[in-house]
């Protein structure tokens, strides 16, 4: 049983943004619930208010250009991004991390600002959005402003985004797009798990970056690397990145070993 | 309380409801659908997965209010005029079934994964039910069943078990 909150499903985005402003602390957002309804399951969260984003105008779906680039919003669910095919052609990496996320069920509702707001170290989507060199478009009643991935996540579960602020846009430039990639997570089991540790690895123009999960107290970008870079140099960038922990899933000395396994095998499969 | 209005199984339901009421504990107790179980309540199992709007999902992470407008289907509109669905019989004929608490969401999402894919593969099938938790059947006879259920009978039963 879940603990009282009164709910709200605003259908514009003034009258979202009004209701943050107002409650400012007081209030969640609740886009997919996969992760907030057990977050208030399990007493994490207590929040007074629980407003649903998905009736939104505006908020669903994705779009696709040259000069905007890719546009994903609040009630952008992960298999929107899996069945998007210009995702699977242009950003394929993002489809490789969307497809390791979770259940067929968790995906269906699932949203891909959802997995980045929880800033769980071991979202899967930010090592993604991390190597292609995506954007966070903050709103609020204050107004507007981007943060780049990079900068995004302050720590376990903690981001930039205020109490009265809504990711509403994630921008992944056109500059990102026929990227190639691959994301890897290391699992105890084959089929719906949270990840050990997860490896991305970008290759686009001669450049390589590589997003890791689970690895930190953060997603972690490695960038500034080369596809003419040795292995060495390479695998020496990520382990400088990381600082892994040891916890019930495995010790840090395993998650530092597997993610220099895990860069060496994905480095020479990205084509 | 708000007033929530579903379509469960092709009926209309007109109720109200608690803000906090999951659209699990609102088909169970408040609608009398009790084919849907509550195994973890947190997205792990696969138990509560019904059809919301034409999908899957995990019932215990969706709240009623939510469902507002929402056409819904559980395992109870799975039989058509008191006859089993291809599913259904396929899971009879391969013992896909123990002690049943899983079965109404894993025949949620096989008829999902077969609509989507009409004939999976046994890896395709693995990953169709892999938020679906079963703890009696080690998956084989599942795995067997969906086989049967795609019109792939015979690599059904080259599955290594056989039953029936």
């Amino acid at each position: 049983m879940l603990q009282r909150f009164q709910y709200a499903a605003p259908t514009t985005r003034d009258e979202l943004l009004g209701l943050l402003a107002e409650r400012k602390g007081k209030a969640r957002l609740l886009a997919g619930g996969t992760d907030l309804l057990v977050n208030i399951r399990n007493g994490v969260m207590k929040p007074e208010l629980v407003i649903n984003v998905k009736k939104v105008q505006g908020y669903s779906g994705i779009t696709w250009s040259q000069s905007e680039g890719l546009i994903l919003r609040p009630a952008t669910t992960i298999n929107d991004v899996l069945r998007d095919r210009q995702v699977r052609e242009l950003f394929p990496l993002l489809s490789e991390c969307a497809h390791d996320l979770a259940s067929y069920q968790i995906r269906n509702r699932a949203t891909v600002i959802g997995n980045v707001v929880n800033a769980s170290p071991c979202s899967d989507m930010a090592p993604a959005l991390l190597c292609l060199g995506a954007k966070a478009v903050i709103a609020s009643k204050r107004g507007e402003r981007e943060v780049p991935f990079g900068e995004f996540f302050k720590g376990v579960k903690k981001t930039v985004v205020q109490d009265d602020e809504i990711l509403e846009r994630i921008v992944v430039p056109a500059s990102s797009a026929g990227a190639r990639g691959l994301y890897r997570k290391l699992k105890r089991i084959n089929g719906h798990d949270l990840g050990i540790i997860g490896v991305a690895v970008m290759k686009k123009d001669g450049l390589v970056r590589l997003g890791i999960s689970s690895s930190a107290p953060t997603p972690v970008l490695v960038d500034g690397l080369g596809e003419k870079d040795d292995i060495e140099t390479i695998v020496a960038a990520a382990r400088k990145a990381i600082s892994p922990i040891s916890d019930v899933r495995c010790s840090k000395e395993y998650r530092q070993y597997m993610v220099e396994v895990f860069v060496k095998r994905l480095f020479a499969e990205v084509e | 309380m708000m007033q929530v209005r579903v379509t469960v199984n092709g009926r209309v339901f007109e109720r109200d409801v608690e803000e906090h009421q999951t659209l699990l504990r609102f088909l169970r107790e408040d609608l009398g659908f009790t084919g849907t179980k509550e195994g973890c309540g947190a997205g792990e199992c696969g138990a509560c997965t019904v059809f919301l709007d034409g999908k899957t999902v995990n019932s215990c992470m969706v709240l009623a209010v939510e469902a507002d407008g929402s056409s819904i289907e559980t395992i109870e509109g799975e039989a058509k005029e008191g006859k089993l669905s291809v599913i259904q019989e396929a899971f009879d004929r391969h013992h896909a079934v123990q002690c049943g608490f899983c079965t109404g969401g894993m025949v949620m999402s096989v008829r999902e994964l077969l609509q989507r894919t009409p004939k999976p593969s046994v890896d395709q099938i693995k990953e169709g039910i892999e938020g679906n938790f079963c703890r009696c059947t080690g998956y084989q006879q599942i795995i067997e069943a969906v086989l049967d259920a795609s019109g792939q009978k015979e690599l059904a039963d080259k599955g290594g078990l056989k039953h029936a």
